[in-house]
C-alpha cells in the first residue's frame, strides 16, 4: 500500500489531532503504536533522533506529571513535602492520567516524525496549490539542516586534522563565520544552477501526481473517522 | 550551420584584473565530443559557463563577442530560455540539487521547460536508468554520496534531451570503475558534449575533438588525434600516465600502525572489518578502492579524527589531516593567517609553507577569492605547516591539473624523505606512490 502525499498528510494530521482529543489508555496506546511503526519504515538513522526526543519528552511527562497533581484518592505512596509544590504522593488516578498525557504526547510527536520521515514534502507542498516559489522555498529550506550538519562536522574535522582543539562555546564559535560564509556561497552555486536549468523562464509545467487509489480515498475516510472518534468516543 | 559558435569572446569577471577569457572562437558540430583541458584557473569553466548563457547574465563583468547556442545569441537570451538546447553538470553535485527526493530533481528541469506531464515521470525515469541510477529513485538526495549525486545530476541534465551537454569535472567524486561507466554512458548520447576533466586519460578516449586552453586563451583546438600530437610535444603531462603500480613491501619505521580496525557508523552496516594498514617513515602509501569502501573512514581513524569500534592504532608522533573538498573549510579571513592557525600564528613558518604550494603572492587575500584550485593549495599549505610525522590527504588531486598533481606528489615525496609518512587517500590511479594498498568491500585486499 502507498498513499498519495496528499492523503498521508490528511491522515497523520488526523491522528495527531485524534490525540489530542482522546481521553483513554488503550486507544492512545494504539495509535501511538501505529505512528511508531510508520516511523519504523524510515531508515534507523534517520528515525533515531526523532524517536528519541519523542520517548525523553513522553517519559519526562510520565514521570514528572504524577508528583506536580494532587488527585485521587488511592495513594500508592507518599513522599515529603516540599515547599511551593506541597505533598509529593502518586495516586493510581495520577498514573493513569499520566500515562494518557505522555501516549497523548507521544502520539502527537510521532504523528510530526512521520511527516518528517516518509512524506515526500516536494510533491506534497507542490500538490496542496502553492506557488511554486513557495514549495522550493520549502524544499531547500528542508535541505538546509543537513547540508549545515555537514558542513559543521566538515570544518570541525578540518581544524581538528591541523592539530587545533574544537572545543567549548568559543571553539565552536570560531566556525560559525565560516559556516555562514560556506552556505552563502553554496546558496550562489545553486542559484546558477537552477538558473542553468530553467527556473524562471515561465511556463512551466507540473509532474503529475499520484493518482488516487482506493487507498487514498479510505484514508481521507478513515482521518475523518479518527477526528470524529476521537472527540466523541475514544 | 553549426551547433554553437564562439567568436572573439573575451571576458572578465567583476573586481578582476586579467580577463578569464581571450579572444575564443571556435565552432561546436552536432555530436560530436569535445575534451576541454588546460590548467586550474586556465578559463575552462569560463567557457563553459559562456556556452551556458550563464555568463555574462548570471555572472555579470565584462563580456565582448559573441556566443550563439542553437541560433540564439547568449547576449539576448537568458539561460533559463537556452535551458534545454543546452544542459549543464558543474563540479561540486551538492551545489546544484534543488529539491529532496531524486525523482522529483530529476523532474525539476522538466517541469521548468514546460515539458507535457503526461511524460515527465518516463522521462525521468529513463533518464536515472541511463546513468545507472533508478535504483536511486525514491531515495533523499540528502543521504546520497557525492558519487551517487553526480550521477543523478547527469540524469537530471539527459532528461532535458539537451543538443548540447555541458560537463565540468562530473566525475570528479566517482571512483575509476564509476567514473567509467559515466563516461560511456555520456559516449552513448548522442548530443554534442564539452567534457572539462583533469583526469584526462578519461577525456581523451571518449573525445573526437581537443580543445586546450591556458591564461584564458585556445592554445589548441584540434581533431583527437592531431591534438595528442600537439600535448605530446607542448603539455606532454596532459597525455594519460601509466598507472603507477610500484612497489616496496615492508617500511622499517613505522610513524602509523592500524590493526584489525573495525568500524561502523550505524550499527547494521560495517565500514570497515579487520582491517589493517601501515605507513612507514619516509614513504608516500596510496590508499585506494571504490566509492563506500571506507577509505576516509580509515584515514580519520589514523590521524585520531574517528576512534575505531575495535583493532588498535598506534601514531609515532603528531597527525595532519587535509579534508576532501578543503577549500570550503577555510576559516580566517587571510590566507596568510589561515596558514598561521597551526603554527600560533608564526607568519613565518606560514610564509615559507605558502612559499611550498606556490602561493606567498596571495599572503594577503581573503581565502574565498582565490580559486578552488588554490584553495586546495592553500588547505595543503594549512596542514603541512605545523611539520605533522604523518600527513594524510584525502583526494588531494580532486580538481587539481596534472601539472600541479605532479608538483603535489614530487613535493610529497620530499616531504616523505625528510623522514616522515604520507597516506594518501585518492581514487587517482596515476597517483605516484611508494605503495599502494587497496581498500576492498570486505578488508585490506592488497599491498
Amino acid at each position: 500500500m502507498r498513499l498519495a502525499a496528499g492523503s498521508a498528510a490528511l491522515l497523520l494530521a488526523a491522528s495527531a489531532a485524534a490525540a489530542l482529543l482522546a481521553d483513554h489508555v488503550v486507544p492512545l496506546a494504539v495509535l501511538t503504536g501505529v505512528l511508531l511503526a510508520v516511523c519504523l519504515r524510515a531508515p534507523a538513522r534517520r528515525a533515531r533522533p526523532y524517536l528519541v526526543a519523542s520517548a525523553a519528552s513522553a517519559l519526562g511527562v510520565f514521570l514528572i506529571w504524577p508528583l506536580l497533581q494532587s488527585t485521587g484518592i488511592r495513594v500508592l505512596w507518599e513522599g515529603p513535602v516540599v515547599p511551593v509544590v506541597g505533598l509529593l504522593d502518586v495516586t493510581r488516578e495520577e498514573l493513569v492520567l499520566a500515562t494518557v498525557y505522555s501516549l497523548r504526547l507521544a502520539a502527537v510527536s510521532l504523528a510530526f516524525a512521520a511527516y518528517a520521515l516518509v512524506l515526500d514534502h516536494d510533491r506534497l507542498v507542490a500538490a496542496a496549490g502553492f506557488a511554486r516559489r513557495s514549495a522550493l522555498a520549502v524544499a531547500l529550506a528542508t535541505r538546509l539542516v543537513p547540508t549545515l550538519e555537514r558542513d559543521a562536522a566538515g570544518l570541525a574535522d578540518a581544524v581538528r586534522g591541523r592539530g587545533i582543539a574544537v572545543e567549548g562555546v568559543r571553539g565552536r564559535a570560531l566556525l560559525l563565520s565560516p559556516l555562514v560564509a560556506g552556505s552563502l556561497e553554496r546558496a550562489a552555486n545553486l542559484a546558477e544552477a537552477m538558473e542553468a536549468r530553467g527556473y524562471g523562464r515561465g511556463g512551466h509545467s507540473r509532474a503529475p501526481g499520484a493518482r488516487w487509489s482506493g487507498w487514498d480515498r479510505a484514508a481521507v475516510c478513515a482521518a475523518v473517522l479518527l477526528v470524529v472518534a476521537g472527540a466523541l468516543w475514544l | 550551420m553549426a551547433l554553437a559558435a564562439l567568436e572573439r569572446v573575451t571576458y572578465s569577471y567583476p573586481g578582476a584584473g586579467a580577463p578569464a577569457l581571450r579572444e575564443v572562437s571556435l565552432e561546436l558540430e552536432q555530436g560530436e565530443i569535445v575534451a576541454l583541458l588546460g590548467p586550474s584557473g586556465s578559463g575552462k569553466s569560463t567557457l563553459v559557463r559562456a556556452l551556458a548563457g550563464l555568463i555574462p547574465h548570471f555572472h555579470g563583468g565584462r563580456f565582448a563577442g559573441r556566443v550563439a547556442v542553437a541560433g540564439l545569441d547568449s547576449r539576448t537570451t537568458r539561460p533559463a530560455q537556452l535551458a534545454g538546447t543546452v544542459a549543464s553538470v558543474f563540479q561540486d553535485p551538492e551545489d546544484q540539487v534543488v529539491l529532496s527526493v531524486v525523482r522529483n530533481e530529476v523532474a525539476f528541469g522538466l517541469e521548468n521547460l514546460g515539458a507535457a506531464p503526461a511524460g515527465i515521470w518516463a522521462r525521468v525515469e529513463a533518464a536515472l536508468d541511463a546513468v545507472g541510477a533508478l535504483h536511486l529513485a525514491e531515495r533523499r538526495t540528502a543521504e546520497l554520496s557525492g558519487g551517487e549525486l553526480q550521477r543523478v545530476c547527469l540524469a537530471s541534465a539527459l532528461a532535458l534531451e539537451p543538443e548540447l551537454l555541458l560537463l565540468d569535472e562530473p566525475t570528479s567524486q566517482l571512483d575509476p570503475a564509476g567514473a567509467e561507466d559515466f563516461l560511456s554512458c555520456v559516449g552513448r548520447l548522442g548530443c554534442a558534449v564539452v567534457l572539462s576533466e583533469h583526469r584526462t586519460g578519461r577525456a581523451l578516449s571518449l573525445a573526437d575533438r581537443v580543445l586546450f586552453v591556458e591564461g584564458g586563451t585556445l592554445l589548441c583546438d584540434a581533431p583527437l588525434g592531431e591534438a595528442v600530437g600537439w600535448l605530446a610535444g607542448h603539455r606532454p603531462e596532459y597525455l594519460p600516465a601509466e598507472d603507477d603500480s610500484s612497489d616496496r613491501v615492508g617500511p622499517s619505521d613505522l610513524v602509523c600502525r592500524l590493526e584489525a580496525i573495525g568500524f561502523s557508523y550505524r550499527t547494521d552496516h560495517a565500514v570497515l572489518e579487520d582491517v589493517g594498514l601501515e605507513v612507514g617513515r619516509g614513504e608516500v602509501v596510496v590508499l585506494e578502492g571504490p566509492n563506500g569502501s571506507g577509505k576516509t573512514t580509515l584515514a580519520k581513524i589514523a590521524t585520531g579524527l574517528l576512534r575505531a569500534d575495535s583493532g588498535s592504532v598506534e601514531l609515532s608522533g603528531r597527525a595532519g589531516y587535509l579534508s576532501q573538498d578543503p577549500g570550503r573549510y577555510l576559516i580566517r579571513e587571510r590566507v596568510i593567517d589561515e596558514t598561521a592557525l597551526a603554527v600560533g600564528g608564526d607568519e613565518d613558518r606560514a610564509r615559507a609553507a605558502l612559499e611550498r604550494v606556490d602561493l606567498a603572492w596571495a599572503a594577503d587575500r581573503h581565502p574565498r577569492d582565490l580559486s578552488s584550485g588554490e584553495r586546495e593549495r592553500l588547505g595543503l599549505a594549512a596542514v603541512s605547516v605545523a611539520e605533522p610525522d604523518l600527513l594524510v590527504l584525502d583526494e588531494p588531486t580532486r580538481g587539481v591539473d596534472p601539472t600541479r598533481k605532479a608538483e603535489i606528489a614530487a613535493w610529497l615525496s620530499d616531504y616523505a624523505a625528510e623522514g616522515r609518512g604520507v597516506l594518501v587517500a585518492t581514487h587517482d590511479r596515476t597517483f605516484p606512490a611508494d605503495r599502494r594498498v587497496t581498500l576492498g568491500q570486505e578488508a585490506l585486499v592488497g599491498v
